[in-house]
C-alpha cells in the first residue's frame, strides 16, 4: 500500500484550505503556498512516473475497503504520466501568475489549487461514480477560474460553459445509474469484467450508458459537434487560467481513452460505439477546427480553435484502438498541451504591448520586444503547425503511420490539410502582429524576466520533447500496449486484499 | 407501479430539458432543478422499488439496496451546490450583460 | 560524425553572428565567413573519401519506433551540393557584408544565412526520407525569414508569406508521397530506395506516390505552374536571391530529381509529368523574361526556365539527359549567382533596378560591366563560356527523343525555341543596362564601381564561368563524372566535354538561337507592343491574394455560422447528441427493452403522489413567466420527491431533500428579486415546437430506459455492505456507513464541490451592483418594515431548539438516519431564520462569525480524519474501528467517524451560511435605482 497515491490529491486540497484560511489576508503567503504545493506535487509526479514506468500497476484502497466494494485509486502509465503534464503545466502557469495576475480577483489560489485537486482525482480514480465527484469538482473550480476577473464577454462565455456542463453532469449520472441498475457495480475494473459477462437481453441499456458516456467525456474534450463553447471561454479567459485550461480538454480525452480500453473495450461485448463513431468524429472536429483557425481575427481565438484541432488529432489517434494510433496520441498530448499554454502565456505578453489593439489581427503599435517575442512566436508556430521538426511534426509523422490503409486517404489530407491550414494562419498572425506596424510603440513596460520565461519554457519543451522522442515514445508505446491489454489492470484492482 | 415511476422521471425531464432551451436565465435555472430532481429520482430508482425496508443493517432482511441512496445523497448535494452556483452567476450575468438573457442579447431590463 | 558537423556548424553557429555583432558588423561577418570556413574545412576529408569513389556515411538512432534516424551519406551528388552550398555561401558572405546598409541588421542577418545553410547542406546529406523532409521544410521557414528581412516593406512580407504557403505546401505533399515510398519499400533509407527501382516502378501506388513526390519538387523549384512564388521572393535582399533563389535552394528541388532518379524515373508518367511540366516551364519562363523591365524580374524568370531545363533533361530519362541535368545545375549555379550579385551592385550604385532607367553604366562601372557581360554569355549559352556546353548537350539529348514519334523534332524545335529567348533576354540584360544611351535620371547619380572587395565574389564566379567553359575536361570533369555518376546510380555513358565537336546539329541549333535571339531582341519595341496588345497575362500574385483572402473570408462565414455565440443552440446540439446517444440503442435493440420481473401494484397515495409531481412540473413550465409561481410549484416537485424517498425506504433521503429545499427555495426566492419578476414570451413558434419535440424524445428515452431498468434483475454487491456495516464500519445505517467509511472519499469530494461553490458564489457577490425593484409585479411598494416583530421573536426562541435538533440528528446520524450533513442544514436554516426575520445587522451583531473559516476547518476536518489513519499505518480515510481490541472499541471507531461527519457539518453551516448572508447583504447594497449608498 504505497501512500504517496494519494498524495497528489491530500497536496492540493490541503494547499488550498489553507489557503482559504489566509484569504484576502496575506497575498505573499498564499502564493507561497501555493507554489510550493504544486512544485512538491510535480516531484511527487516524477516519483509516480518512475513508479509506473516500471511496469506494474499501483492500487491504493481507500477506507482499507477491498476493490469493488470500496473507492480505489489506481496508478498505471496513464494515469502518472497525466498527473506529471498537470503539475507542470500548473506550475508554470503559476509562475507567470504569481506577477500580478493572481490578484486581481479574490481566491485565485484556493481555486488554482482544488482545480488541480480534482483534475489528479479524475486521473486517479478507479471508481465511476468517484470519477463524476472529481469532475464536479474540476468542473466548478474551472467556472470560478473560468469568471476570474469578470467582464461582459467572460461572464457569458463562462454562463454557457456551466449551463452545457451542468446537462452534462445530468447525463452523466445517467449512465452511471444505467450501468450500476444493469451490472450492480461501480468499480470501473469489476464493471469491465460484469459487462464482458452480461447477455444479449441487456445490450441495448449498456450501449445507451456506453454513448451517453461518449457524449459527456465528448462535450468536456471537445469533439465536434460540441467543441462549440471552448473558442468564446478559451480565448477571454485571463491568461493563465487559458493555459491551466489547455488540460481541461485532455480530461475528457484521458475519460474517453479510459472507458473504451477498459469498460468498453473496442473488440469487446459492447461493440461499435467508439471504434466507428470516433474516428470520423475526431477527423471532422480537426477539419472544423482548421477552418476556425483560418477565420480566426484574434490570436487567442486562434489558439483556442488549435485546441480544437489538437483534440481532433488526438481522438484520431485514440479512435483507431491500435497500439500505433494511442502511441501517437500520447507523444501528442504533451506537446499540444504545452504548446498551447506556452502559447496563451506568449498571446498575453504580446496582447500587452500592443495597446488597444490587444490581440487582433489589425495593424497596431509596434511591439517593445519584437526579437524576444518574435522568436518565442515563431517557434510556438512551427510547433503548432507541426512543421518540422519540433515535437508537434514528430507526433503527426507517428499519427500518419499508424492508420490503416481504409482510412489512410482521409487521416492524411484532413491531418495534412490541417497542417497547412495552420501554417498559412499563423504566419499571417505573426506578420501582422510583428511586422504590419502602425504609430509609436503603445507602452514603455517590457516584459520582464519572470513573465517571460514560463512562456518560454514551456514552449522549449517542444523542442525537448523533440530531442528525447525516442525515449519518450518508448513510453508512449508502453502505455498503449498496457491500455490495450486490461487484464493487468483488471488482476490489480480485484486481487488486491485488505491489508488488516 | 414501474410505468408510473417512468412515466413520473418522462414528464420531469421533458419539462426540464424544455426550460432548459430557454432564453432567460431565470428558467434556465428551473429547468436544470427539474432535470436535477429527475436524475436524481433515476439514480435512486437503480435500486429498484423497495417499500417499508430502509437499509439498516440487522433489521428486516432483504433490505432497499443502500448504493445507490449513499449515490443519490452526494448527487443532491452537490446538485444543491451547483444550483445555488448557476443561480447567482445568473444574476452576476445580469450584472454584468445588464439583461437576463443568456446570450446578453438585447437592451438592458 | 563529419558529416553531422558539418551539419550542425553552421545550424548553431547561427547564433553567434547576432552576438558578434555587438563588436561591429565586420565582427559579424568574419564570425559567418570563419564558421562556414570551418565547415568547409570538414567537409574535406569526407569529399576526398568520396572522390576515391567510398561514400562516407553516419548513423545515430532517434526514434526507432518508426525507424526514424539520423542517417547521413555523403555520394557523389551530395558532395557536389555541399560544395555549391559552402562555397558560394562563403562568396555571398563576404558580399552581404558591402551590401546590406548601415541601417539593416546584420547580424540577424547572417544568423538566418547560416541557419538556411545547415538546412540546405541537411537536404543534401540525408540518406533518410524523413530527415530530408525535415531540412527541406527548414530550407522553407528560413527563407520565409530571409524574404521578410525588410518586414516593413509589404512585398516582403507577401512575398514570404506566398513562398512559404507554397513549398510549405509542396512540402506536405511530398511528406505523404514519402511515407506511400517508404511503404512500398520498406525502408526510409534512400541509398536502400535507389535500388529497389524496379518494384517500386511495378507497385500499384507508384503513380500516387510519383505524382506527390513531384509536386514537393515542382513547388521548390517554382516549375510551372507553381513558379509566381519566386519572382515575389526578390524583394529579399540581393544576396538571399543570389544565394538561395538561384544557387542552392530552388536548386533542392531538381536535387529530388536526381536524388530520386533511380527509384522514380524511367516509366511513361515520369517522361510525360516531369518532361512536360520541364518543357513547359522552360519556354512560358524564357518569354516572359523577356519582357521584365525589372533587372531582378529578368533574372528570376531566367532562373524559372534554367530549373524548367534542369526538370527537362532529367524528364528525359537518358543517361546523357541525366549527365548534362548535372553539369547544367553546377554552370547555372556559377553564372546565375554573379549575375544576380552584378545586378546588386548595379542597383546599390544606381539605386533602382529598372531597365527603362538604367543604361550606358559601361561608362560609369566598366569592370562590373565585364564581368556581368561574360556571365550572361554564359547565361545565353555563348561559346567558351559553361553555358554553352551544358546547353548544347541539352541540344543533343532533345535530337535523339524517339517517344513523341513522328512529332519528335518538336521537342528539338522547342529547345531551340527557348534558347531564342534565352539569348535575347541575356542581349537585353547586356544592352538596355550597359549600353543604350544614358541613363534617365537616376536616383544615385553619378554611380561609380562598387568597393573592392564587393566585386572579389563577383570574379571568381565569373573567372570559373571561363575556366569551365575553356577547359571543361581538366576542371568540372571529375565532379560532373562523380556527381553524374551516383545520380545513375550505374555506369556513366559516353560523353565528352570538348568545346568543338564539329559542325553538329546541337552547334547549328545553339547558332540560330544566337542568331535568332540577337534578331528578336533588335525588334525588341514591336514585340513589347504586340505583346501588350494581344495577351495580357494575367497577374498570378493577385490571383494567389485573392484566393487566400476568399479562404479566410469563408473561414469566417462558416465559424461565425457555426459558433454564433447562442446558448440556446449549443444546448439544443448536446441535447440532439444524448437523446441518439438514448434512442439509437433503444430503437435497433436486438433483444426486448422489458425485463421479466413482474410489476408491483399501484396504491392510491403513491399515484396521487405523481399525479401532484406531474401537474406542478408542468406548472413550472407552464407558469414560467410568473416566476414567483413557478418556484413555488418547484418546491412542490421536490416534496414530491422527497416524500417519494420516505416511500421507497429512503429515510435520511427524505430528510436530505427536505433540507436542502428549504434552503434552495429560500436562495431561489433571494435571487428572484433581483430579476426581473416576470419573463416575456419571446422564442418563435417553431422554435418552441422544435424544443418541445427534442425535451418529449429525451423525456421519452430516458423513461423507457427507467422502464426497461425497473423490469430488470441484478446482481448487487450491496450484499457486502450489509454485513460489513455493523462489524466493519460500526454503524447499522449501511447509508451513512457507506458516506462516511466504505464510500467516505465520496463525500470528501463531495464537501469540497459545496466548499469551492460557496467560494465561488462569493467571488460572485464581489462588488455586485445591481437593480432592485421599488415594487412587486403588482406596483405594490415593498415593505420597507422588514423585520415583524413577531416572527422575530419567535425565530430567535426556536433557534436553540433547532440547534438541540441539529445536535441530536448528527450524534444519531451513524445507526439511524440523519448524520452531519442534515445536522449541518438544520442548523444552518435555524440561523437564516435569524437573519430573515431580524435583519442582517441585527444577527451579525450577535453572531459574527467569518464564515470562510469555518468552511475551510470543515474541510480540513475531515480530511485531517483521513489522514490520521496513516498513523496506524492504513491507507487514507480508514476508520479507526477495530484497530485497538479493548471493550470500548465502539466509542472509539466513533470516534473517528464522527470526526469527519463533524467535518461534513462544519462545511455544511459555512456553506449555506457563506452563500446566503452574503446575497441577502445585497439587498443593502443595492438601492431601488442600482445605486451604491
Amino acid at each position: 500500500m504505497n501512500h504517496w497515491l494519494i498524495v497528489p490529491i491530500l497536496l492540493p486540497l490541503l494547499a488550498g484550505v489553507f489557503n482559504l484560511l489566509l484569504v484576502n489576508r496575506r497575498p505573499h503567503l498564499q502564493r507561497t503556498l501555493s507554489l510550493g504545493a504544486t512544485a512538491a506535487l510535480a516531484v511527487v509526479a516524477m516519483y509516480l512516473v518512475a513508479i509506473a514506468d516500471a511496469g506494474h500497476i499501483e492500487v491504493y484502497q481507500l477506507g482499507n475497503w477491498p476493490a469493488p466494494f470500496g473507492i480505489v485509486l489506481v496508478l498505471d502509465r496513464l494515469s502518472a504520466m497525466l498527473i506529471l503534464l498537470t503539475a507542470i503545466v500548473a506550475l508554470l502557469t503559476l509562475l507567470y501568475a504569481i506577477n500580478g495576475d493572481d490578484q486581481r480577483g479574490r481566491d485565485f489560489h484556493v481555486l488554482f489549487q482544488l482545480q488541480l485537486l480534482g483534475l489528479n482525482g479524475a486521473f486517479l480514480t478507479g471508481d465511476l461514480f468517484n470519477l463524476f465527484v472529481f469532475f464536479e469538482i474540476l468542473l466548478i473550480a474551472s467556472y470560478g477560474l473560468a469568471l476570474y476577473g469578470f467582464g461582459a464577454v467572460r461572464t457569458r462565455a463562462s454562463l454557457h460553459y456551466v449551463v452545457l456542463n451542468l446537462i452534462g453532469s445530468g447525463l452523466f449520472l445517467i449512465a452511471v445509474g444505467t450501468l450500476y441498475a444493469i451490472t450492480g457495480t461501480l468499480n470501473m475494473a469489476d464493471l469491465a469484467l460484469k459487462i464482458a459477462a452480461t447477455d444479449a437481453e441487456e445490450m441495448a441499456l449498456l450501449r445507451t450508458s456506453a454513448l451517453l458516456l461518449l457524449v459527456v467525456f465528448g462535450l468536456k474534450a471537445a469533439i465536434l459537434p460540441l467543441h462549440l463553447w471552448l473558442p468564446a471561454l478559451y480565448s477571454n479567459a485571463a491568461a493563465p487560467v487559458a493555459a491551466l485550461f489547455a488540460i481541461m480538454t485532455k480530461v475528457g480525452v484521458y475519460a474517453i481513452l479510459r472507458t473504451y480500453t477498459l469498460i468498453f473495450p473496442a473488440e469487446g461485448s459492447v461493440p461499435d460505439v467508439a471504434s466507428d463513431l470516433l474516428l470520423p468524429l475526431a477527423l471532422l472536429t480537426v477539419a472544423i477546427g482548421a477552418i476556425g483557425v483560418l477565420g480566426s481575427q484574434r490570436l487567442r481565438e486562434m489558439i483556442a480553435y488549435l485546441v480544437v484541432v489538437s483534440v481532433g488529432t488526438l481522438l484520431a489517434g485514440i479512435g483507431q484502438f491500435n497500439v500505433g494510433g494511442i502511441t501517437a496520441a500520447l507523444y501528442y498530448l504533451p506537446h499540444t498541451t504545452l504548446v498551447t499554454a506556452g502559447l496563451f502565456l506568449l498571446a498575453d505578453l504580446i496582447a500587452r504591448q500592443r495597446g488597444s489593439t490587444d490581440d487582433h489581427f489589425t495593424p497596431g503599435p509596434p511591439l517593445l520586444q519584437p526579437t524576444t517575442l518574435g522568436v518565442l512566436f515563431f517557434l510556438a508556430a512551427v510547433a503548432a503547425a507541426g512543421m518540422p521538426p519540433l515535437s508537434g511534426f514528430l507526433g503527426k509523422l507517428l499519427l500518419l503511420k499508424s492508420v490503416q490503409p481504409q482510412h489512410a486517404i482521409w487521416l492524411w489530407s484532413i491531418v495534412l490539410s490541417g497542417s497547412l491550414v495552420a501554417l498559412i494562419a499563423l504566419s499571417r498572425a505573426g506578420s501582422r502582429l510583428f511586422w504590419k506596424t502602425e504609430g509609436e510603440q503603445a507602452t514603455t513596460m517590457q516584459a520582464d524576466f519572470f513573465r517571460l520565461a514560463p512562456a518560454a519554457t514551456l514552449l522549449a519543451m517542444s523542442v525537448a520533447m523533440m530531442v528525447l522522442a525516442g525515449p519518450l515514445t518508448r513510453f508512449a508505446e508502453a502505455t498503449a500496449t498496457q491500455l490495450l491489454m486490461p487484464q493487468q489492470y483488471l488482476d490489480a484492482v480485484l486481487s488486491s486484499e485488505e491489508t488488516s | 407501479m414501474e410505468t408510473l415511476a417512468a412515466l413520473t422521471i418522462a414528464v420531469l425531464v421533458t419539462c426540464g430539458v424544455y426550460l432548459v432551451l430557454r432564453a432567460r436565465t431565470f428558467p434556465v435555472v428551473l429547468g436544470l432543478s427539474l432535470l436535477s430532481y429527475a436524475v436524481n429520482l433515476f439514480l435512486f430508482f437503480t435500486g429498484r422499488l423497495v417499500t417499508g425496508a430502509p437499509p439498516l443493517a440487522g433489521g428486516s432482511v432483504p433490505t432497499a439496496d443502500p448504493i445507490p441512496q449513499a449515490l443519490v445523497l452526494t448527487a443532491i448535494v452537490i446538485g444543491f451546490g451547483m444550483t445555488a452556483f448557476v443561480m447567482i452567476l445568473a444574476l452576476r450575468a445580469r450584472g454584468e450583460l445588464g439583461n437576463d438573457h443568456v446570450d446578453g442579447k438585447g437592451g438592458n431590463i | 560524425m563529419d558529416l553531422l558537423l558539418i551539419i550542425l556548424l553552421p545550424t548553431l553557429g547561427a547564433l553567434l553572428p547576432p552576438l558578434a555583432i555587438r563588436f561591429g558588423r565586420s565582427a559579424s561577418a568574419w564570425t559567418a565567413a570563419a564558421i562556414t570556413a570551418a565547415a568547409l574545412l570538414l567537409a574535406v576529408e569526407p569529399l576526398l573519401a568520396v572522390f576515391n569513389a567510398t561514400p562516407v556515411e553516419y548513423h545515430l538512432s532517434w526514434l526507432p519506433q518508426v525507424g526514424f534516424d539520423l542517417q547521413l551519406r555523403m555520394d557523389g551528388l551530395a558532395a557536389l551540393f555541399v560544395i555549391l552550398i559552402l562555397g558560394i555561401g562563403l562568396l555571398v558572405i563576404l558580399y552581404a557584408r558591402y551590401y546590406l546598409a548601415e541601417s539593416d541588421p546584420m547580424g540577424r542577418f547572417y544568423g538566418m544565412l547560416l541557419l538556411f545553410m545547415g538546412a540546405m547542406l541537411g537536404v543534401a546529406l540525408s540518406d533518410h526520407l524523413l530527415l530530408l523532409l525535415v531540412f527541406w521544410e527548414l530550407t522553407s521557414l528560413s527563407s520565409f525569414l530571409l524574404i521578410s528581412y525588410w518586414n516593413h516593406r509589404t512585398d516582403a512580407r507577401r512575398g514570404a508569406r506566398m513562398a512559404l504557403t507554397i513549398t510549405g505546401a509542396g512540402g506536405l505533399a511530398m511528406l505523404a508521397g514519402f511515407l506511400l515510398l517508404s511503404h512500398i519499400v520498406g525502408s526510409y533509407q534512400i541509398s536502400v530506395i535507389l535500388d529497389a527501382g524496379d518494384l517500386i516502378r511495378a507497385h500499384p501506388l507508384y503513380a500516387p506516390t510519383l505524382l506527390l513526390i513531384l509536386i514537393g519538387a515542382f513547388t521548390k523549384s517554382a516549375q510551372f505552374p507553381f513558379h509566381f512564388w519566386l519572382p515575389h521572393a526578390m524583394a529579399a535582399p540581393t544576396p538571399v536571391s543570389a544565394y538561395l533563389h538561384s544557387a542552392t535552394m530552388v536548386k533542392a528541388g531538381v536535387f529530388l530529381l536526381a536524388r530520386l532518379y533511380p527509384a522514380l524515373s524511367g516509366t511513361e508518367l515520369w517522361f510525360i509529368v516531369v518532361g512536360g511540366t520541364g518543357l513547359a516551364t522552360l519556354l512560358f519562363a524564357a518569354y516572359t523574361a523577356l519582357f521584365k523591365h525589372d533587372l531582378k524580374g529578368l533574372l528570376a524568370y531566367s532562373t524559372i526556365s534554367h530549373l524548367g531545363l534542369i526538370t527537362l533533361l532529367f524528364g528525359i530519362g537518358t543517361p546523357l539527359g541525366a549527365v548534362a541535368g548535372v553539369f547544367h545545375i553546377i554552370n547555372h549555379a556559377t553564372f546565375k549567382a554573379s549575375l544576380f550579385m552584378a545586378a546588386g551592385i548595379i542597383d546599390h550604385e544606381t539605386g533602382t533596378r529598372d531597365m527603362r532607367l538604367i543604361n550606358g553604366m559601361w561608362k560609369y562601372m566598366p569592370h562590373t560591366a565585364t564581368l556581368a557581360m561574360v556571365a550572361a554569355g554564359a547565361m545565353a549559352g555563348v561559346p567558351l563560356l559553361n553555358g554553352f556546353l551544358s546547353k548544347e548537350m541539352f541540344f543533343a539529348e532533345t535530337l535523339y527523343i524517339v517517344e513523341l514519334g513522328s512529332l519528335s523534332w518538336l521537342l528539338a524545335a522547342a529547345a531551340t525555341l527557348a534558347g531564342i529567348f534565352a539569348v535575347a533576354y541575356s542581349a537585353r540584360f547586356i544592352h538596355d543596362v550597359f549600353f543604350n544611351g544614358e541613363p534617365v535620371n537616376l536616383p544615385k547619380y553619378p554611380p561609380h564601381e562598387p568597393p573592392r572587395y564587393m566585386k572579389i565574389p563577383v570574379e571568381i564566379l565569373v573567372a570559373l564561368c571561363l575556366l569551365v567553359g575553356v577547359f571543361p575536361a581538366f576542371t568540372v570533369a571529375p565532379l560532373l563524372a562523380l556527381a553524374a555518376g551516383s545520380v545513375l546510380n550505374g555506369p556513366l555513358p559516353e560523353y565528352s566535354l570538348a568545346i568543338w565537336h564539329g559542325f553538329s546539329l546541337p552547334f547549328m541549333m545553339s547558332l540560330v538561337a544566337l542568331v535568332g535571339g540577337i534578331a528578336l531582341y533588335s525588334q525588341r519595341h514591336r514585340l513589347f507592343r504586340l505583346r501588350d496588345r494581344l495577351f495580357p497575362v494575367p497577374d498570378a500574385r493577385t490571383l494567389f491574394w485573392q484566393a487566400i483572402e476568399w479562404l479566410i473570408d469563408q473561414a469566417q462565414v462558416v465559424t461565425r455560422a457555426l459558433e454564433n455565440g447562442s446558448l440556446q443552440r449549443y444546448s439544443a446540439l448536446l441535447l440532439l447528441a444524448a437523446f441518439a446517444a438514448i434512442a439509437v440503442p433503444l430503437l435497433d435493440n436486438r433483444g426486448t427493452l422489458s425485463g421479466p420481473l413482474p410489476m408491483t401494484p399501484l396504491d392510491p397515495l403513491t399515484v396521487l403522489g405523481a399525479l401532484v409531481m406531474i401537474i406542478a412540473a408542468i406548472t413550472v413550465v407552464l407558469w414560467q413567466r410568473q416566476r414567483l409561481t413557478a418556484v413555488i410549484a418547484l418546491s412542490v416537485v421536490g416534496l414530491v420527491v422527497s416524500l417519494t424517498f420516505v416511500r421507497y425506504s429512503a429515510p435520511d433521503l427524505a430528510l436530505t431533500q427536505l433540507s436542502v429545499e428549504v434552503v434552495t427555495i429560500v436562495l431561489l426566492l433571494l435571487a428572484l428579486f433581483f430579476l426581473p419578476q416576470q419573463g416575456m414570451a419571446e422564442s418563435s413558434h417553431a422554435r418552441r415546437s422544435r424544443d418541445l419535440l427534442l425535451a418529449l424524445g429525451i423525456g421519452g428515452g430516458v423513461g423507457l430506459l427507467t422502464w426497461g431498468m425497473l423490469t430488470r434483475p441484478y446482481e448487487t454487491i450491496a450484499g457486502y455492505y450489509m454485513e460489513n456495516s455493523l462489524p466493519g464500519g460500526g454503524g447499522a445505517n449501511v447509508v451513512n456507513v457507506i458516506l462516511v467509511d466504505f464510500r467516505g472519499f465520496d463525500t470528501l469530494g463531495e464537501i469540497t464541490v459545496l466548499a469551492i461553490a460557496a467560494i465561488a458564489i462569493y467571488t460572485l457577490l464581489d462588488r455586485l451592483q445591481l437593480p432592485m425593484p421599488t415594487t412587486d409585479p403588482q406596483g405594490r411598494v415593498w415593505s420597507q418594515e422588514r423585520h415583524p416583530v413577531i416572527l422575530a421573536h419567535i425565530t430567535r426562541f426556536l433557534l436553540p431548539l433547532a440547534l438541540l435538533v441539529s445536535i441530536f440528528l448528527f450524534l444519531r446520524g451513524h445507526n439511524t438516519p440523519g448524520g452531519g450533513f442534515i445536522a449541518g442544514l438544520v442548523t444552518a436554516i435555524a440561523l437564516i431564520l435569524q437573519y430573515m426575520a431580524s435583519g442582517i445587522d441585527w444577527t451579525q451583531q450577535r453572531w459574527p462569525v467569518q464564515h470562510h473559516p469555518v468552511i475551510a476547518s470543515g474541510v480540513f476536518i475531515a480530511s485531517a480524519t483521513g489522514i490520521g489513519s496513516w498513523f496506524f499505518d492504513r491507507p487514507f480515510l480508514t476508520s479507526a474501528f477495530g484497530h485497538f481490541h479493548l471493550p470500548l472499541a465502539g466509542d472509539f471507531e466513533l470516534a473517528t467517524a464522527m470526526l469527519f461527519d463533524l467535518g461534513v457539518y462544519l462545511t455544511v453551516v459555512g456553506v449555506v451560511m457563506l452563500i446566503l448572508a452574503n446575497l441577502g447583504k445585497l439587498t443593502k447594497r443595492s438601492t431601488p435605482d442600482g445605486e451604491p449608498n
